[in-house]
C-alpha cells in the first residue's frame, strides 16, 4: 500500500511537469489549428541550451529558465513569422501543418545531432540526486523543484491569459476566431506571439527535463508521441483539459510501469489514447461544436 | 450626408462565381437601410465584403470619404465601421462582461472602454444582470443584445446587422427590434440584412430588394412596403385588392 501511494505522489509530481511539456502543444494547436509535430524537439532544444548553460557558465538549470524561455520565445516567433505564415491561405492547412512541422522536427534533430552528438546526456545540480523524506514517503528534490515550478509556470500562463489584454485575445481568437478579427484582433500577430509562447513553454520544460532525465537528440519522437496522446485525451486546445490528463495519465503511467515493468509506462499513453477516442472524441474537456 | 458609398461591387468566394454582381448603394448618415431579399440572394456576402472579410473583385467602397475596399477587417472597424454576423460571433466561453471588453480591444483608453460599458449596460439592462455570465448560456435574444452591445464598444459611425432576428421566437424578435429602435434613436447608421421583411422595413428608412446577386428595386422604405410586387413576393400577401387598399 505505502508503495502504491509512492508511485502515485511520484506520478502526480511528474504530472506537473508533462502539463508544461504539452500546455504549448495545446495552446498553439487552439489558437491556430497546427499541430506542432516539432514541439518535443523544441522542449529538446531548450534541455540542451540548459545543459550548455550548465557546463559552460555553471548555471543552475532552473535559473537558466530565465534564459532559455526568452530565447525560445523568440526564436518561435521568427518561426512562425518565416514558415507558417507562407501556409496561412491553403486549402489543406491542418495537413500542411502536419508536414511542415514534421520537418522542422527532422532539421532540429539534425542540427541538434551534429553539434551536440546523439551521447547522452543529464544536468547534474546537486539537488538532483538529493531526497526529502515526509513520514513513509520519499520526495525526490530535483523532482520537488521541478514540480513546484511547472505549477508555478502554468499558474502563471493562466493568470496572463486571463487578466491581460494581449492574454484575452489569445483566448479570444482560440473560442472563435472569425469573431476575434470583427472586432479588431490582428489574429496573424496573435498567432505569432502564441506560436512564441507554446515554444518558450516548450523550452522551460526542456530545462526541467535537463535534471529530471537523460536525453539525446532523436528522443523527441518518443516525447510528441506522449504529448499528443496527452492532449487528445485532454480535448485538443483545452489547457484545463491536459492539465488533468496529464495527471490522470502520469499517475497511471507510473502505477503500471510499478506493476508491470517500465517498457510498459509509454504504452499506458497509446491506450488511453484508443479508450479516449472510442468512448468520447472530443476529449476530456473537448466540446462537440462551438456555439 | 453620405456616410458609406458601394459603387459596382462585385464579390464572390474563392474560385466560385460571382455571388454579388456590381451592387451600389448609397448610405446616409444616421439612417437606417434595409437589405431584404430571398436565401441565396447573395445578402451576407454583400456585407462580409463591404467589411472587409471579403475583399471585392471589383468595384469600391468608400467610408466617409475614403476608400476601404482591400483593407482588412481590424482596418475598416478602426475607421468606424462595425459587423455583427448572423452566427453573432460571441466568445463562447468568455463572459459577457469579457465579449464587452474584447469590443473595445482596440480601445487603448481604459477610462473611454469603462465608460462606454456603462453606456451599453445601461442601454441593455439584461447585460448588465448577466455580466459575469458565459455567453454560451445566454438565450438567442440575449446573445444578439449581446453581440449588438459588443459592437457599440467601439462607438462606430455604421453598424452593420446580419439577420438579427433569424432562429429566434416570436416573441424574442419584437425585443431585438426594441433593440434596433434603442441603437437608431441613438443616432446610429444601421444596414440590416433582415428575412423578415416587413420587420426590417418596418425600422428602416430606405431600403432595397437583393435578387441573384444585384439590386432589383430600392426606394423610401414605406415605398417598398406599400409596393405590390414587394408585397407578394416578400411580405407574403396575395396580390393586395384595389379597394382594400
Amino acid at each position: 500500500m505505502t508503495e502504491l501511494v509512492q508511485v502515485m505522489i511520484l506520478g502526480a509530481m511528474l504530472g506537473g511537469v508533462y502539463a508544461v511539456m504539452a500546455a504549448g502543444l495545446t495552446l498553439v494547436f487552439g489558437v491556430m489549428r497546427i499541430v506542432n509535430i516539432a514541439h518535443a524537439a523544441f522542449m529538446l532544444l531548450g534541455a540542451y541550451l540548459a545543459f550548455w548553460l550548465f557546463t559552460r557558465f555553471h548555471l543552475d538549470p532552473i535559473a537558466a529558465i530565465a534564459v532559455v524561455m526568452p530565447v525560445l520565445f523568440v526564436a518561435g516567433m521568427a518561426v512562425y513569422r518565416l514558415l507558417f505564415t507562407r501556409i496561412v491561405d491553403s486549402h489543406r492547412h491542418v495537413e500542411m501543418t502536419v508536414l511542415l512541422t514534421f520537418a522542422l522536427a527532422l532539421v532540429v534533430e539534425g542540427v541538434g545531432g551534429s553539434v551536440a552528438t546523439g551521447i547522452y546526456r543529464t544536468t547534474t545540480p546537486e539537488y538532483a540526486s538529493d531526497a526529502i523524506d515526509v513520514g513513509p514517503f520519499y520526495l525526490p528534490t530535483g523532482q520537488l523543484y521541478a514540480t513546484v515550478l511547472s505549477f508555478v509556470l502554468l499558474g502563471a500562463l493562466l493568470a496572463f491569459l486571463r487578466f491581460t489584454r494581449t492574454g484575452r485575445a489569445i483566448r479570444a481568437t482560440m473560442q472563435n476566431r472569425a469573431a476575434a478579427q470583427l472586432v479588431g484582433v490582428n489574429v496573424e500577430r496573435i498567432s505569432m506571439v502564441t506560436f512564441g509562447i507554446g515554444i518558450a513553454l516548450a523550452g522551460a520544460a526542456g530545462s526541467l527535463m535537463s535534471f529530471l532525465f537523460t536525453f539525446f537528440p532523436s528522443q523527441h519522437w518518443q516525447w510528441i508521441a506522449s504529448l499528443l496522446a496527452l492532449i487528445v485525451l485532454g480535448g485538443m486546445g483545452s489547457l484545463a483539459g491536459t492539465i488533468v490528463a496529464a495527471m490522470l495519465l502520469s499517475i497511471t503511467a507510473g502505477v503500471v510501469s510499478n506493476a508491470l515493468g517500465p517498457t510498459w509506462s509509454p504504452a499506458t499513453f497509446y491506450l488511453a489514447l484508443f479508450v479516449i477516442l472510442m468512448v468520447r472524441p472530443q476529449g476530456l474537456f473537448g466540446k462537440k461544436s462551438e456555439m | 450626408m453620405t456616410l458609406l458609398e458601394i459603387n459596382k461591387v462585385s464579390s464572390g468566394y474563392s474560385g466560385g462565381p460571382n455571388i454579388v454582381n456590381g451592387v451600389s448603394l448609397v448610405i446616409e448618415s444616421g439612417k437606417t437601410y434595409c437589405i431584404i431579399g430571398p436565401n441565396g440572394a447573395g445578402k451576407s456576402t454583400l456585407l462580409r465584403t463591404i467589411c472587409g472579410l471579403l475583399r471585392p473583385r471589383s468595384g469600391t467602397i468608400v467610408l466617409k470619404g475614403q476608400r476601404v475596399d482591400g483593407l482588412r477587417p481590424d482596418q475598416i472597424l478602426e475607421r468606424g465601421l462595425c459587423f455583427v454576423p448572423q452566427d453573432r460571433s460571441l466568445f463562447p466561453d468568455m463572459t459577457v462582461a469579457e465579449n464587452l471588453l474584447m469590443g473595445g480591444y482596440t480601445l487603448r483608453d481604459r477610462r473611454k472602454l469603462a465608460d462606454r460599458m456603462a453606456a451599453v449596460y445601461a442601454m441593455f439592462p439584461i447585460l448588465d444582470e448577466r455580466r459575469s455570465q458565459r455567453a454560451r448560456t445566454l438565450s438567442g435574444g440575449q446573445q444578439q443584445m449581446l453581440a449588438m452591445g459588443r459592437a457599440l464598444l467601439l462607438d462606430p459611425d455604421v453598424i452593420l446587422l446580419d439577420e438579427p432576428s433569424v432562429g429566434l421566437a416570436p416573441r424574442i424578435v419584437q425585443q431585438v427590434f426594441d433593440a434596433i429602435a434603442r441603437l437608431k434613436a441613438a443616432g446610429k447608421t444601421l444596414v440590416i440584412v433582415e428575412q423578415n421583411a416587413r420587420k426590417g422595413l418596418e425600422c428602416a428608412d430606405r431600403g432595397c430588394v437583393l435578387d441573384l446577386g444585384e439590386k432589383r428595386l430600392e426606394g423610401p422604405a414605406e415605398t417598398l412596403l406599400q409596393d405590390p410586387k414587394i408585397q407578394e413576393l416578400y411580405l407574403g400577401k396575395r396580390r393586395a385588392r384595389p379597394e382594400l387598399l
